[in-house]
């Protein structure tokens, strides 16, 4: 069986967060999808609350520390992005946007990537289309078309709401699993093993 | 090993009483800084090059062709001169300049600089940062190496039988550092004409700046300028001393809190931890310094940063003699005795001429 590295990342801010419960079953249906295609799926979660204080300094420093700066490599390593953020004045939170600010230029291009939100009113839901979505297309990452966002009511009992959240969820970790599964493995190209010869740099290319 | 020390050339308010130095203050500073480090005993003065405010040194020559006149050995550095957005005819003639008037005691530390907005200020854009330090430097190369040159590049206007004077001093180039914190294209660079290559430590953790360091390592040899530990490197360093540690943290935590670069980040402690930053006594200086050695390979230059966000002329004065009296010689002792005989001393004037008159009289023999 061929494996794939699934990165997790959420911003959540309470403990325990709905953003953070949103991320987990995004993750384990994209998981458990790839192996009904025969790919086993590494996960790793990236809480970004744990990295508020390293996140800020490496915006103000412009290096990270050292557990952010693992974070970081997790998400550039991954074969596919799982992205997570509450809604805060109809967009991502701080801490989201802190985030990938800080990650390297490049790092998600053509990265397949799966794009949630949560909010305290489905009123929000186009947050993730309009602040969000633009977000990765300007990374250049490989955005899923179905972005999965959760309102309190889908956390509930209500039969055809709670549903949908579980169909969304399915529809969306479908997709990410697709564009994961076809690609080859991320093999993330170093420039300290593999530096652009000098005379390619003298000839301007 | 060459010690020195490198000044941003900041003017910032001191912290602790709101107090800025002026402009004219500031450069007298420099200067003063410049010849205690001589008194001391240190080998090299580097200034930075800035053109906005609040830095002071946007003419670099200016100010080292003053502090030559008035020094007799020390090493006349940059950290760094802008390769990307001064005419690298322009650097040509000035350096050739002060290293008449200097006796030799010349060298440069090139790099790009970041802020963004100088690129357009001298008619350039920074996305061609790369580019730039690349072409304007094989320009420079030339203009010292040959005495006619003839060009056209992609950056500046051509030249057609162009000679930069006055020619160097003995026929001898300074001795050229490429600098860069995080751009592996710079080290490649160095390590393809064999220059030397120098990381600003101060910013960066010392996982990246192994990579770095080893990165152009690896390249100084595969372009056969001898084995990768002959390398010729050199690293930044940022210390603030007193006898007792903890006078020292108390001491220097509001400039550290506050500075321009790093200030209202990470903690004095987590940066320490992090970077070459040394708050302490002179021993633990000395200890972290050596660790460098460990971390890189045997090097062959250390600057440290002392005047800086607002610290006062008398306090960097009051830290230079604490270098100079407890600190350098140790490590010079040190690092001499950790070196093997392979590894080079960092080229300077003589040892460059020396070597260019035993390859002329190599070559009188083969022919």
């Amino acid at each position: 069986m061929t494996s794939r590295r699934i990165a997790v990342v959420s911003a959540g801010i309470s403990v325990p967060s709905s953003t953070r419960l949103l991320a987990d079953r995004l993750a384990a249906a994209t998981a458990s999808t790839l192996r009904e295609r025969g790919v086993d799926a590494d996960v790793d979660v990236i809480e970004l609350r744990d990295h508020g204080h390293e996140l800020v300094d490496n915006v103000l420093t412009g290096f990270p520390g050292p557990s952010l700066a693992a974070a970081l490599r997790l998400v550039t390593d991954a074969d596919g992005l799982i992205a997570v953020t509450p809604t805060f004045s109809a967009s991502y939170n701080g801490l989201f946007k802190l985030f990938f600010d800080v990650l390297e230029p490049e790092s998600l291009a053509g990265k397949p990537a799966l794009i949630a939100a949560t909010g305290g009113t489905g009123r929000h839901s186009l947050a993730l289309e309009h602040a969000v979505r633009p977000l990765f297309a300007y990374l250049r990452a490989l955005v899923a078309p179905t972005s999965v966002f959760s309102a309190p009511e889908d956390w509930g009992a209500g039969g055809r709401t709670a549903q949908s959240l579980d169909q969304r969820i399915a529809r969306a970790a479908g997709e990410l699993a697709d564009l994961v599964a076809v690609r080859p493995a991320q093999k993330a190209a170093d420039p300290f093993l593999e530096p652009t010869p000098f005379e390619q740099l003298l000839n301007g290319s | 090993m060459q010690l020195g020390i490198f000044s941003v050339g900041d003017v910032t308010p001191d912290p602790t009483n709101g107090r800025t130095p002026t402009e004219a203050e500031r450069i007298k500073a420099m200067v003063t800084i410049a010849l205690k480090a001589e008194e001391v005993g240190l080998d090299v003065f580097a200034t930075g090059e800035h053109h906005n405010p609040p830095f002071v040194p946007s003419s670099p020559t200016t100010l080292l062709g003053f502090v030559a006149a008035r020094t007799k050995r020390l090493e006349l550095s940059t950290g760094t001169t802008l390769i990307t957005t001064n005419d690298p005819v322009k650097i040509a003639e000035d350096y050739a300049m002060l290293q008449h008037l200097a006796d030799g005691r010349v060298d440069l530390m090139m790099g790009r600089g970041n802020t963004g907005p100088v690129y357009p200020w001298f008619g350039q854009d920074i996305r061609n940062g790369i580019a730039l330090a690349v072409e304007n430097y094989a320009l420079l190369r030339r203009l010292w190496r040959e005495d006619v040159v003839d060009w056209e590049g992609r950056f500046r206007t051509p030249l057609q039988s162009f000679t930069s004077t006055p020619r160097p001093l003995d026929g001898v180039p300074p001795f050229v550092w490429h600098a860069s914190i995080r751009s592996p294209e710079i080290a490649e660079q160095a390590a393809y004409y064999g220059d030397g290559f120098f990381h600003n430590n101060i910013f960066w953790n010392k996982e990246h700046v192994q990579r770095m360091v080893e990165l152009y390592r690896t390249r100084f040899e595969h372009y056969g300028h001898g084995a990768a530990d002959q390398a010729i490197v050199g690293l930044g360093g940022q210390v603030f001393m007193r006898k007792n540690s903890q006078d020292a943290v108390r001491e220097f935590r509001p400039y550290f809190d506050n500075a321009p670069v790093y200030g209202h980040g990470p903690s004095l402690e987590d940066f320490t931890d992090l970077t070459a930053l040394t708050v302490g006594s002179p021993q633990q200086v000395i200890e972290k310094t050596l660790s460098f050695r460990e971390m890189a390979g045997d090097y062959q230059r250390q600057l440290f940063l002392m005047d800086h966000a607002g610290l006062p002329l008398k306090t960097v004065l009051e830290q230079l003699d604490i270098l100079g009296e407890e600190v350098v010689p140790v490590l010079r002792r040190e690092f001499a005795a950790l070196k093997p005989a392979h590894v080079p001393d960092a080229p300077t004037h003589a040892s460059l001429l020396a070597a260019a008159v035993s390859e002329t009289k190599n070559e009188e023999v083969v022919a």
